[in-house]
């Protein structure tokens, strides 16, 4: 059992609390989702149940906590190592040694733990993440899942009670995520292991977890108990969990396959109760309907729901239809940003790009999906001239980009890495941006006044402010402003909402799209399906190097098992992928 | 053979054999052995990287030849003359000064060959695990440092190029600058996260007491031991008995230090070194090439001068260097990766 009683901490040097008045319990064997926007204390509130939090961090702490009768402010972090094995964002940083086995080994080693028992340990770690064909293998030629679950068998090989992990699959692809995942909730189940995990993208986690603990910001009180208990109060929720709350559900479904029940058995409640019309009612209203307008629809769903097999058959085709139509249409009547034709590119022997041909229209959006590793990074660097790809032509409006400079392209074009804090090295976020302007020789006549990005990225408050003291939203933003203040008209963004809350989410959206409204063409990489179904003209799927699917989000998200947003299993074969689209589609079917 | 231990003595041994040995002869054998061995115990995938010393001869037994050709103007077979008024330069270019040049040249090759093979085969962080155990902090300090950099070295190419699409360009030196500064702090947080990760795993749990007071006392005594003897070594004449006393006191006192601190520490290994036949296979391999090496035999120290000749060769002294050929021999498979 873990208790948190009147916990507060206060870093050293800040002015308020990171967590404040925190009660909490957490029984023996638990699976718990914590969930909050960025900075409302999850990684603090993780790091107190073995001690990093003070003893690593500094800072005053209050209140008492007890983790199976162990005290970690008082024993701190070496003596809870035995009790709490974590497991950090990212794999990489944890690692001190090369190969996977020895890294297992390395706690055990330094614990002075007999060479025996250590085997015993080391090879149970391994079974219990699933890593036993891969124990010989070298780190570095892992896959992102593998390296994250060699982690959490180096911090199980401690055989500890509680497994805490802060966003262990923020920067995995669905696959990947699933395959972490998987393997925590075996360890769950299987050896009753308590795993306390924070996580962004609680549709990854919601099916899994018996306890949900919201913090909704530093220093408020938090929510805990079931997630269904908790989810009513959470504002961003997963779109299946959106609908249910929309629609009245109850129980509020987690997963596709319970919202699927719930969906059936709402086919029979509308028959029966009005309750749930009232709430498609108010669900219209929010999104801004006239309740006139309305009435006649609402009265008609009673008569849409007994026949929907039908109906819905043939709003799917109506609403596909309408989307290609409108795309078609808009795709014809712009202009071409980007081109590629047939590019290749190898690294030494090993092909990475294969024939790859694509294009980005001006005001598109363009999502690139794929798994890790399948050639996407690859392909935005050879667009930026990072890379040299050995075949194929690279336009931009026309003109060839194929042997031009790094620094000459990017005027043209706005690539934001992977890894913004690679970008950001100024004072100050103003100071950000005049370096860029500098460097392009346009710091006299700038393309568009820096002031003025800055208002539009929401960061005018904040010009004067060291960019590495913002969070990871902020320093996203300025990055983004550091690589668009020459006014490119495409931008390329590698993966921009790793780590991201769904408010910084909404905002970076938000930007996309006043700049997609002005022409500029966006190619956006992301594993973020949910983010793909709501933000993209269009998709392409790339696979070994190889384009795999190109379409629109509907074609190609819904024929992809990997990567089907949540509304799509739900609905498979109607083209929908957002809770709007679904209300959408009955509209359309009651008209 | 995974001992690390093993490894360094074999590239000791070829290493002395090199040295001692300027018959060419000789040094072709020893280039044959240390390649062989390289070839057959390098990871698959790293073999073709055993064979970087011909490269490396290919470049340093003509310069080697040339340099000492040019400044070395010995021996009776003159192939032409500088200019006297040349510094260093002028004067005869002989057949033997270019003869002992490449000879010299191929005793580089030989001795980077068995490091080559070294590097191949066995990781650094093996070599640095055979720290006695006083050190055993240090060694995996260095051992993780050593993980650094080359996560550092993509560290700088990744910010370059994140740079680079801001329009910078590198022309001088103060263009590093967006460069160091976000590798300075990204290695800076780093190293925090790692800090960070390896408390939370235990690191340093069995090593939290401090040293007891004998322990420290004996360090102290050693320490004194060892500069006070060396001072009276430098500054009091005659007393240099006493001096050598002293050091050799301390000395002891130090490394006896050394072995009480490395009982108290206390940490097991994951894999432990294991003795077999093979690994005795090996030591008497290079014990007799080392034999072969240090018997002070005569057909070892080959000159050209004055006048080239045909290298002497002995067959007993051959077959003590083909001792070195054991780790080739006694290779399983040869096929892990490091």
């Amino acid at each position: 059992m873990i208790r948190l009683e009147r916990l507060t901490f206060t870093y050293a040097g800040a002015s308020a609390p990171a967590l404040q008045d925190v009660t909490l319990e957490i029984p023996a064997g638990a699976f718990v989702l914590l969930a909050g926007p960025s900075g409302a204390g999850k990684s603090t509130l993780l790091r107190c149940l073995n001690g990093l939090v003070p003893h690593f961090s500094g800072g005053t702490l209050r209140g008492r906590i007890s983790v199976f009768g162990h005290d970690p402010a008082g024993e701190g972090p070496l003596a809870l190592s035995r009790v709490v094995g974590f497991v950090f964002q990212n794999p990489e940083a944890q690692f001190v040694l090369d190969r996977v086995e020895d890294e297992v080994a390395f706690a055990l080693e330094n614990l002075a733990v007999p060479p025996a028992e250590m085997r015993a340990r080391v090879t149970e770690a391994l079974d219990l993440a699933g890593l036993t064909p891969l124990r010989d293998r070298l780190l570095e030629t892992l896959s992102g899942g593998e390296k994250q679950r060699v982690a959490i068998a180096a911090a199980l090989a401690l055989r500890p009670r509680v497994l805490a992990l802060d966003e262990p699959t923020s920067q995995l692809d669905p696959q990947s995520a699933e395959e972490v995942l998987e393997a925590l909730v075996r360890l769950n189940r299987e050896l009753g292991l308590t795993v306390v995990l924070a996580e962004h993208r609680l549709e990854r986690v919601l099916p899994y977890a018996t306890q949900m603990v919201y913090l909704p910001a530093p220093a408020a009180p938090l929510l805990s108990g079931p997630p269904r208990q908790v989810l009513p109060h959470v504002p961003d929720v997963p779109p299946v969990v959106a609908l249910g709350r929309t629609l009245g559900w109850d129980p509020l479904p987690l997963t596709v396959a319970e919202s699927r029940i719930a969906y059936r058995v709402s086919l029979i409640a509308y028959r029966v109760s009005p309750v749930a019309c009232r709430r498609l009612q108010r669900a219209d209203r929010r999104r801004g309907r006239g309740l006139g307008e309305r009435r006649s629809t609402l009265r008609n769903r009673r008569h849409v729901t007994r026949n929907t097999q039908h109906v819905t058959r043939n709003t799917q085709h109506a609403t596909r239809n309408t989307r290609h139509a409108t795309r078609n249409t808009q795709h014809a009547t712009r202009d071409t940003r980007l081109t590629l034709r047939g590019l290749c590119f190898r690294y030494d022997q090993t092909p990475v790009l294969r024939d790859v041909s694509l294009e980005v229209a001006a005001g598109e959006l363009v999502v690139l999906m794929g798994r890790n590793g399948a050639g996407k990074t690859t392909l935005l660097k050879c667009i930026v001239g990072l890379l040299r790809p050995q075949a194929g032509m690279i336009a931009l409006d026309g003109e060839p980009l194929v042997g031009r400079e790094t620094a000459d392209i990017c005027r043209c074009v706005g690539y934001l890495p992977q890894l913004p804090d690679d970008l950001l090295f100024a004072d100050t976020v103003a100071e950000e941006l005049a370096v860029t302007l500098h460097n392009h020789g346009l710091l006299d006549r700038p393309p568009i006044a820096p002031d003025e990005l800055l208002a539009r990225l929401g960061l005018a408050e904040l010009a004067s402010a060291y960019p590495r003291d913002l969070s990871v939203g902020q320093r996203q933003r300025v990055a983004l402003g550091a690589v668009t203040v020459t006014a490119p008209s495409l931008l390329l963004l590698d993966e921009p909402t790793r780590g991201m809350d769904y408010a910084a989410k909404a905002e970076l959206l938000r930007l996309l799209r006043s700049w997609q409204a002005e022409g500029t063409g966006v190619l956006l990489v992301t594993h973020d399906v949910e983010l793909a179904a709501q933000a993209a003209d269009r998709v392409v799927l790339i696979e070994e190097g190889r384009v795999c699917a190109d379409g629109t989000p509907a074609q190609v998200l819904t024929s992809s098992p990997g990567f089907a947003p949540q509304i799509s299993q739900l609905f498979p074969g109607r083209g929908w992928l957002s809770v709007e689209d679904v209300l959408r589609g009955w509209e359309t079917a009651c008209r | 053979m995974p001992d690390a231990r093993l490894w360094l003595l074999w590239a000791l041994t070829t290493l002395l054999a090199a040295t001692a040995a300027r018959n060419p002869l000789y040094l072709f054998l020893l280039l044959l052995v240390v390649l062989l061995v390289g070839v057959t115990t390098a990871p698959a995938g790293r073999r073709r990287a055993a064979l970087l010393p011909l490269r490396f001869a290919a470049l340093a037994v003509p310069f080697a030849a040339l340099f000492n050709g040019l400044t070395a103007h010995l021996g009776d077979t003159v192939l032409c003359r500088l200019p006297a008024w040349l510094p260093l330069l002028g004067g005869p270019v002989t057949l033997e000064s270019l003869a002992y040049g490449a000879i010299n040249g191929l005793a580089l090759t030989v001795i980077l060959g068995a490091f080559t093979a070294l590097n191949q085969t066995v990781p650094v962080r093996e070599l640095v695990r055979l720290a006695p155990r006083a050190f055993h902090e240090a060694g995996v300090v260095l051992a993780i440092a050593l993980t650094l950099l080359p996560q550092t070295a993509q560290a700088v190419a990744r910010i370059r190029q994140a740079q680079a699409v801001r329009g910078h360009r590198l022309r001088g030196l103060r263009d590093w600058l967006p460069i160091y500064l976000p590798l300075l702090v990204s290695g800076l947080e780093r190293a925090l996260a790692l800090a960070e990760a390896m408390v939370a795993r235990g690191y340093g749990a069995v090593s939290e007491r401090a040293q007891p007071l004998p322990l420290r006392a004996l360090l102290t005594m050693g320490l004194l031991g060892l500069s006070g003897g060396w001072l009276t070594w430098l500054f009091v004449p005659n007393r240099a008995g006493i001096a050598a006393g002293t050091m050799v006191a301390g000395g002891a006192l130090l490394v006896g230090a050394m072995v009480i601190a490395g009982r108290s520490t206390r940490r097991t290994s994951y894999r432990p070194r294991r003795w077999g036949i093979r690994e005795t296979m090996v030591v008497l391999g290079c014990g007799l090439a080392l034999a072969a090496a240090l018997t002070g035999h005569p057909s070892l120290a080959y000159a050209p001068y004055p006048r080239l000749s045909w290298p002497p060769f002995d067959p007993l002294v051959g077959l003590g260097l083909l001792g070195l050929l054991t780790p080739a021999l006694v290779n399983g498979s040869g096929s892990e990766g490091r």
